[in-house]
């Protein structure tokens, strides 16, 4: 695994389920299977760490005249939040 | 897209007809227009009196005359037949023949009026046309140019919707591999519908019931003129949000009309085009739309959308510390295994004297458990955080506490063990001592040993016991500790 690119929760949650088969086989040296524990651990981690960091931001894309969305100097898109209903939105 | 029909068009078409089939010859000496005077509009008539000189008209003073009248008595009728001889031009504008059994009118919808016609034109297609006569005067010739044409039978709507349907499912767009897969877990969920309104709502409170991820409302009017448009252009923009993954379309329920926008071309390729998967939700569970068949997922409601598009939390953790349960059970069972072994071998050292190499294997295994430990441990010093959280877990699992416990339990039994050996083996030395002791004493060999003799009779082997069992002269057999003698008996003392 490179340190570069973390895997995706879908990721770590495979490879986590793919050492835990592993391990219930026990048909390894008892070394590997600890070796095997260690990177579970490590896994799992990873996951609650992916569960516990998701925050449920809001946003709105904005768009120019011509309906191409509005970028920042780096050339991501703008956004606001979304209005707050109002009373005559409940029909629709 | 219809207008209401004006009520008393049905009699003022009857009218027309009559008139019309007086006007389609062009008669020049028919009597035009009996009832209505036409001062304003039309160029002078043919006065009914005085007889005697008729007026002389140019060709192009009758075709005017003519146009006049058609244009004024014709302004707005319907009529009905069949589509054929159907041609367009470059600009758009469309010409047919609009046939019945008995008769044809040549007919033209001009490009503005063509390009907002919902359904495609087909030879043969029975048709309603509205619109005005006229006469071209060029050619001389009579027409009827149409405002609007809608499909007799089917509605409008309804035969656009199967046309486009026909299209673009043989276009591939409803092909069914290329629906793509819903990612695990978005990180981040797109949605494309109004920023008013109980939908966006509903989608964000119910997505977030089940996860709190990120989300991108990409707003956009879904009914109306241009909505199509405006759907398919904030389904592009949304695209560039990078992490976006999964992207909603969605809109409440309504009439056919106003979901229309939905079962517009436009949209339909927008879907298509969208480098991630769309899930659409438009109108209610019974609503169909052609964006429903490009969507890689079609969603029953906008609600039910949310719901598919977002894995609970709840069951990702429970899936996750599962597996946590399973790893640490795996391996405490395969260390319970190992040290079965080398219990079991230990207690047979007392036998085997193998102790070196047992030793060596116990220590192996007891570094192993160590490490299992320490190793861990160190690497959580990396963050005080995750340190604690995963002295937590490990408390949780209570695998160190677990393998100590082991260990110590192994110490004890194996010195245990050999100590009972030992113990035992010493017993039965004692034990085989013993018994030696007393079997030699009950050997005859011993008695003999001690001074004593066996007198047997004559060459047999009965034992004398009793005297009166002998009598003077019998030959006896003695055998003493070592050696015998043969002997006779003299004489005998009876107790």
């Amino acid at each position: 695994m490179s340190e570069a690119t973390p895997p995706t929760f879908e990721q770590a949650l495979a490879q986590l389920e793919q050492i835990v088969q592993k391990l219930e086989r026990g048909d390894q040296p008892l070394e590997e299977s600890l070796r095997l524990y260690e990177e579970g651990v490590r896994l799992s981690r990873l996951c609650h760490r992916k569960l516990e960091e998701a925050e449920g931001k809001i946003e709105m894309l904005l768009k120019d005249g011509r309906g191409e969305p509005v970028r920042d100097a780096q050339g991501r898109p703008l956004t606001q939040p979304l209005p707050e209903p109002t009373d005559e939105d409940e029909g629709r | 897209m219809s207008r209401k029909p004006q009520p008393p068009a049905r009699e003022a078409e009857k009218d027309q007809r009559e008139q019309l089939s007086l006007l389609v010859p062009l008669k020049p000496a028919a009597p035009l227009a009996p009832r209505a005077p036409e001062p304003a509009l039309a160029p002078p008539l043919p006065a009914p009196a005085p007889p005697p000189a008729p007026r002389i008209y140019s060709v192009t003073e009758l075709l005017r005359a003519a146009r006049a009248t058609l244009e004024s008595r014709f302004v707005d009728v319907r009529v009905e037949g069949e589509i054929s001889g159907l041609k367009r031009s470059g600009p758009g504008h469309i010409y047919f023949c609009l046939k019945d059994e008995e008769g044809q009118l040549d007919c033209v919808l001009f490009a503005r009026e063509s390009s907002r016609l919902k359904f495609e034109l087909k030879e043969g297609m029975a048709v309603r046309c509205r619109g005005r006569l006229t006469l071209y005067e060029a050619r001389g010739k009579f027409q009827m140019t149409l405002v609007d044409i809608e499909p007799t039978g089917a509605g409008a709507l309804a035969l656009a919707f199967e046309q486009l349907k026909q299209r673009l499912g043989a276009a591939g767009l409803f092909d069914a591999g290329r629906k793509r897969p819903q990612p695990f877990l978005p990180r981040r969920l797109g949605v494309v519908t109004s920023p008013q309104g109980a939908v966006v709502r509903d989608i964000i409170r119910i997505a977030h019931r089940r996860f709190p991820l990120p989300i991108v409302v990409s707003p956009t009017p879904v009914q109306g003129d241009g909505a199509a448009l405006a759907i398919a252009s904030a389904l592009r923009r949304i695209e560039a949000m990078a992490d976006v993954d999964v992207v909603i379309v969605a809109r409440g329920g309504g009439s056919l009309e106003d979901l229309w926008a939905f079962n517009e071309e436009p949209v339909a390729r927008a879907i298509f085009a969208c480098r991630v998967p769309v899930i659409s939700a438009v109108g209610h569970e019974t609503d169909f739309t052609i964006a429903d068949f490009v969507a890689d997922l079609r969603a029953a409601t906008p609600s039910a959308a949310a719901e598919r598009v977002v894995q609970a939390k709840d069951a990702l953790l429970a899936r996750v510390t599962g597996l946590e349960r399973r790893s640490s059970a795996a391996l405490r069972l395969q260390l319970a295994r190992v040290r079965a072994r080398v219990e079991a071998t230990r207690a047979h050292r007392v036998f085997a004297a193998e102790r070196g190499r047992l030793q060596v294997a116990a220590q192996h295994v007891d570094d192993l458990v160590h490490r299992a430990g320490a190793g861990l441990l160190r690497r959580t010093e990396r963050g005080r955080d995750h340190a604690r959280r995963l002295r937590e877990r490990l408390a949780g699992f209570g695998l160190d506490r677990q393998l100590a416990v082991r260990r110590e339990r192994v110490e004890t039994r194996s010195a245990r063990l050999s100590a009972l050996a030992r113990e035992q083996a010493e017993r039965r030395r004692a034990a085989l001592g013993r018994l030696t002791a007393s079997l030699d004493g009950l050997s005859p060999l011993a008695v003999l040993s001690r001074g004593y003799a066996v007198v047997f009779e004559g060459d047999g082997a009965r034992v004398l016991r009793d005297a009166a069992e002998t009598a003077p002269g019998a030959r006896l057999r003695i055998r003493l500790a070592r050696g015998g003698l043969r002997a006779t008996v003299e004489s005998r003392e009876d107790e």
